[in-house]
């Protein structure tokens, strides 16, 4: 009996330590949770630069590189319109090839509102998953400089934050990778 | 009888002549060698009481007043057994003392070269995310990569410290990072850690989110 309830203490304690390994302090969840947001606005900022007219083909390029960085390789990014109820899926850089051939002489994209709608919870395969909310508000001009469409879109996007290790002048440093996953169109309106 | 009493004095004076100088010239030489005596003596007596003194650290020196001192009593030659053994004890001290200011100097002046390759770095970042134009931010990123061993160069961000342990965010390249900084218009770190090669160039960043 003492001898059953010995091994029984010792597969608690280390049952307990592994556990206490995966769960992440205060502080270490609120910087990986700031980290993800951060990402979010990152992209926000590339998507300003890509659809901008007066950005230079090659800066648009680069900079489509770096937003596909952000994202897994599979993700989607969901396009509306107020003249249609169709929501089109595009391939990350499908989406801003059609972001750079829109039709307006110059437009403007703003993101607002950024906030988690699902906090980052953790996986069983240790992935911490989420769902961060935007805003987007985007307004087309004509050669006139006159506002010919405006709505006001909001998308849902889904985050993925994982640990992983690599080595980095012959020293292995653990990083948390944040990738986007799908960004899904919620609602559209003209406001 | 006066030329006898005249040969006697001359002798006598003579006599007298020799015999003082003989007697003068020996007392100078005593007196030469017991002055030397005394000085060997107190040479050897002030030797053992600095060269005590700077082994018990019982002086205000300066280690170069220290070392200058050592010499002196080393060109002293005093051929003291207890002075060349204290000699040789001192001279281990100061050559410790020597090696650790000279480690201390390296370090502080590795610091000050840290410190304003630092401010430099901080700077240009400052400069991308504030630059006025695309044409100025990409002027300040090619100088800016001029400080670099390459354009690939490792640059790892820390977002986190606690317990001991740093959380990263993904590693990027200074290139990268610097464009990051300028699409991003924002620097919002600072420079933690710079690793260089042999050519002075930096071939490893690290920073730290502010």
């Amino acid at each position: 009996m003492k001898k059953i309830l010995a091994t029984f203490a010792i597969v608690l304690c280390f049952v307990g330590t592994a556990l206490a390994q995966d769960e992440l302090s205060f502080e270490r969840k609120q910087a990986i949770d700031s980290l993800a947001l951060e990402k979010v606005r990152d992209l926000s900022k590339y998507i300003k630069i890509a659809g901008s007219k007066d950005t230079p083909f090659s800066e648009a390029n680069r900079v489509i590189d770096r937003a596909e960085e952000l994202f897994m390789s599979d993700a989607e990014i969901g396009v509306s319109s107020l003249s249609s109820n169709q929501i089109t899926y595009y391939r990350v850089r499908k989406y801003f090839e059609h972001l750079m051939r829109l039709n307006y002489d110059r437009v403007e994209i703003e993101w607002y509102n950024i906030e988690y709608v699902s906090d980052l919870q953790r996986q069983p395969d240790g992935t911490y998953v989420g769902v961060i909310t935007i805003f987007q508000t985007f307004r087309g001009y004509d050669a006139e400089g006159n506002l010919v469409y405006k709505d006001t879109t909001k998308k849902d996007i889904t985050v993925y934050v994982k640990r992983k290790e690599t080595q980095i002048g012959g020293r292995t440093i653990g990083f948390w990778d944040v990738l986007l996953g799908d960004m899904r169109v919620k609602e559209t309106t003209n406001r | 009888m006066k030329n006898s009493i005249k040969t006697v004095i001359m002798v006598l004076l003579a006599v007298f002549i020799t015999i003082g100088g003989t007697t003068s010239c020996k007392s100078k030489k005593q007196l030469a060698k017991e002055a030397a005596e005394a000085e060997y003596k107190s040479r050897v007596e002030q030797a053992v009481k600095d060269l005590n003194a700077i082994l018990d650290d019982e002086t205000l020196w300066t280690l170069e007043e220290k070392e200058a001192r050592v010499q002196t009593i080393k060109d002293w030659n005093l051929q003291n057994a207890e002075v060349d053994d204290l000699l040789f004890q001192v001279e281990k001290k100061l050559a410790r003392e020597r090696a650790q200011k000279e480690e201390e100097e390296r370090n502080k002046n590795e610091q000050q070269e840290t410190q304003a390759m630092n401010v430099t770095l901080e700077s240009s970042f400052n400069s991308i995310a504030r630059a006025g134009s695309l044409s100025q931010s990409n002027r300040i990123i090619n100088e800016t990569l001029g400080l670099f061993e390459s354009k690939n160069v490792p640059v790892l961000i820390i977002i986190n410290q606690s317990a001991g342990f740093n959380d990263y965010d993904r590693p990027t390249t200074i290139e990268n990072y610097l464009n990051y900084i300028k699409d991003q218009k924002k620097a919002t770190e600072k420079v933690y850690d710079i690793k260089y090669n042999a050519n002075g160039k930096i071939n490893e960043l690290e920073l730290i989110k502010k």
